[in-house]
């Protein structure tokens, strides 16, 4: 490398990175510009003769110029103050240039200060080898040139200035650029501890929290229960576009409720369909919100296929109740179809049989014999009994169907009334009816109740002893919350082993012609007073007599 | 009227019943003369006087109605519930006289303005009794009205 190339290299690398200035010391010349600082100059020479010279030259250039009589003191101001060229003297007593030089260049401080070196036009060859090795940027030769010396400190002063211009620069910026850093930092850091807290909620919560993105609606975030309760991990939640897990069925609803968002209109709660990662499909309840600057959604689904399935248990139940209902109430119609056809129908031909068998036996009995006129007459009993048949199962049926209503019953009243049509029978029979009723009233259908005693009567009357005349005592008393109805005969009384069988629908212990009857008579007891709510029974001594009950709630 | 000569119009399906009745009521002793349809039509024929039952002389206007419940064509709950709209005809007494003894077609007919609900016995006798009291009763005792107009 040719010396001159070094040189050039030097002086560049020399001038760039500028030293950290210390503040001027207060200039003693008084010229200062008002918005120019004065920058620091400083010449070392043993001479005063030749520093007033300098000075004189520099004068010019308006600038802060500091003298040193010796390298010593040049260090000193050194140490003080920060200065943007040095003009130093080669040659002086005890300290020379070239020893000053290499101290100032040892002190960082000052290791990159322009140093000119003033030396003699005969030593010049030797002096500026020595100088340049030792970090000098330029040469001025003695005697000196007004205006080539002027010259090369101006061109320092107006690099130093530059250079701390673009220092000052530079750490006004760093400072704005620190403030606005550290203004960021702090938000940051609000903000991480604000997210920080909500994020403990988004994890913990057992509903499914997920942010989306505004436009195409993939899932940017979502919550540990987006697994727990569909299944698919976060990646595999956020690699697919949500409606790709929806029941295709509901993807149109989700597709509106979707426009609606983005549209900016307010989202109601709704509901669909979501394929779990085993194929299964979950009720998930949702609302959703758009943040629009954010372009982001912010999604809350709920688990509620629970609550869905049973809706769905409970509708289709009441759908099987409704139909098992519409099913009964059909049958129940066709069944009242059926007593009204038993009530109408089945008893005009009965009617015709008595009646023409009546006729024949009036009117055309002198052409029959005595086995003829009985035949009739067996026809007309036969048309009786079957009307008798026909009655007592019409009113078995409807007392099976109807509803009874029931309302407190004087029963004075209701057996005094049902005695009514008993008393030629009572008569003819020779019998007895006592009453003992230590309750008076009972909750009951009046009629049912009427029905159920005019047959417990009846059969005292009918299943008569005949050995002595019929003693028949009714009776109430109050059991508990129940009254107990009894009906109490001296008649022939039943077997232990009967006392349950007859009260089922057509059972007999007898036959019609020792005593008639349908065999539906206690059935209809029976039902009748386990339709309002109570009960019946028998007590009974074979040969003796029987106490028949019934049990209904106390009025 | 013509004569002293009450009619009833009897309306009825059921040969055999028709057949009962008028011998009942001629046990009974019943001086009226009654006159039978089988369907509700005909009783709404008879009534109105169209048809077969244009001679008045002929098909007078009865002072009672039987009238049966079930009946082909028009049922008794619907012949009664015409006669009752009728002006000239509204005020003529019906009794239902049927086999049902069914409270909603028992209540449906009093609702309707029957004025009387018999249930026909299946006893030979039993009838006999039913016919002498409404023949004593609804043709002898019994105020008629006159007949209505508006």
């Amino acid at each position: 490398m040719d010396p001159a190339h070094n040189r050039l290299f030097g002086l560049t690398r020399e001038s760039a990175p500028a030293p950290r200035p210390r503040q001027p010391e207060p200039s003693s010349d008084g010229e200062v510009s008002e918005d120019e600082e004065k920058v620091n100059i400083l010449l070392v020479d043993d001479r005063a003769d030749k520093l007033l010279a300098l000075q004189a030259v520099l004068r010019e250039l308006n600038q802060n110029v500091v003298v040193a009589k010796s390298g010593k003191e040049a260090l000193r101001q050194l140490l003080q103050t920060e200065f943007a060229v040095i003009l130093l003297d080669v040659s002086m007593p005890g300290m020379d240039g070239f020893e000053t030089a290499s101290l100032i260049r040892k002190r960082p401080a000052t290791e990159h200060t322009p140093i000119i070196f003033v030396t003699s036009m005969n030593q010049s060859e030797n002096h500026v080898a020595r100088g340049y090795q030792l970090g000098a940027v330029d040469y001025i030769l003695t005697p000196i040139v007004p205006q080539i010396l002027r010259s090369k400190v101006a061109v320092f002063v107006e690099l130093f200035k530059r250079t701390e211009e673009i220092r000052r620069q530079g750490e006004r910026l760093r400072e704005l650029e620190e403030a606005a850093f550290t203004r960021r930092l702090n938000e940051a850091v609000d903000r991480l501890e604000a997210e920080t807290k909500r994020n403990r909620f988004f994890t913990l919560a057992p509903d499914m929290l997920g942010i989306g993105h505004f436009e195409d609606g993939r899932l940017l975030q979502v919550n540990s229960a987006w697994e727990k309760i569909l299944g698919y991990t976060e990646d595999e939640l956020k690699s697919v576009h949500p409606f790709d897990f929806l029941h295709p069925d509901d993807r149109p609803m989700a597709q509106e409720k979707a426009s609606t968002l983005i549209h900016g209109s307010p989202l109601g709660y709704f509901e669909t369909r979501v394929r779990h990662k085993d194929g299964s499909y979950r009720w998930i309840g949702w609302t959703a919100a758009a943040f629009h600057a954010e372009k982001l959604v912010y999604i809350f689904g709920r688990d509620v296929t629970q609550r869905k399935t049973n809706e769905q248990k409970i509708e289709s139940l009441n759908a099987q109740l409704k139909q098992r209902v519409q099913e009964l109430t059909d049958i129940n119609s066709e069944l009242e179809a059926f007593s009204y056809s038993i009530s109408h129908d089945l008893r005009a031909p009965l009617r015709s049989m008595q009646g023409f068998a009546d006729a024949l036996l009036e009117e055309h009995g002198d052409r029959l014999d005595s086995t003829g006129q009985e035949y009739a007459r067996r026809v007309v009993n036969s048309a009786k009994y079957m009307d008798a048949l026909l009655n007592d199962l019409l009113d078995y049926s409807r007392l099976s169907r109807a509803e009874l209503e029931r309302a407190p019953v004087d029963l004075r009243h209701e057996i005094s009334e049902l005695l009514v049509p008993l008393e030629n029978e009572i008569k003819n029979k020779n019998a007895q009816v006592e009453m003992e009723l230590a309750s008076q009233t009972v909750s009951a259908h009046p009629a049912t109740l009427r029905q159920i005693l005019a047959n417990l009567v009846g059969n005292a009357l009918k299943f008569t002893h005949p050995d002595r005349p019929p003693v028949i005592r009714i009776r109430s008393e109050q059991r508990g919350r129940s009254v107990r109805i009894s009906v109490e005969d001296n008649g022939i009384g039943i077997a232990a082993e009967h006392c349950d069988r007859i009260f089922r629908l057509f059972e007999r212990l007898h036959t019609n012609q020792a005593y008639p009857g349908t065999g539906i008579g206690l059935a209809l007891v029976r039902k009748g007073a386990e339709r309002m709510g109570g009960s019946t029974g028998v007590e009974s001594t074979p040969e003796k007599g029987s106490r028949f009950w019934v049990e209904l709630p106390a009025a | 009227m013509p004569g002293n000569v009450r009619t009833i119009l009897h309306v009825e399906d059921d040969p055999n019943d028709v057949l009962l009745i008028a011998r009942a009521l001629r046990k009974a002793e019943s001086s009226a003369q009654v006159q039978v349809v089988t369907d509700g039509e005909q009783a709404v024929n008879y009534l109105s006087g169209t048809n077969a039952f244009s001679q008045r002389d002929q098909f007078p206007v009865p002072s009672l109605i039987l009238l049966d419940l079930k009946l082909p064509r028009k049922s008794g709950i619907e012949v009664l519930e015409w006669i009752r709209a009728q002006p000239g005809l509204k005020r003529i007494p019906v009794v239902m006289l049927t086999s049902s003894k069914q409270p909603i077609d028992i209540n449906r007919a009093y609702d309707l303005g029957v004025n009387a609900y018999l249930v026909k016995p299946v006893n030979f006798d039993a009838l006999v009794q039913m016919m002498k009291t409404l023949d004593s009763f609804w043709l002898g005792m019994n105020e008629h009205p006159s007949t209505a107009r508006e």
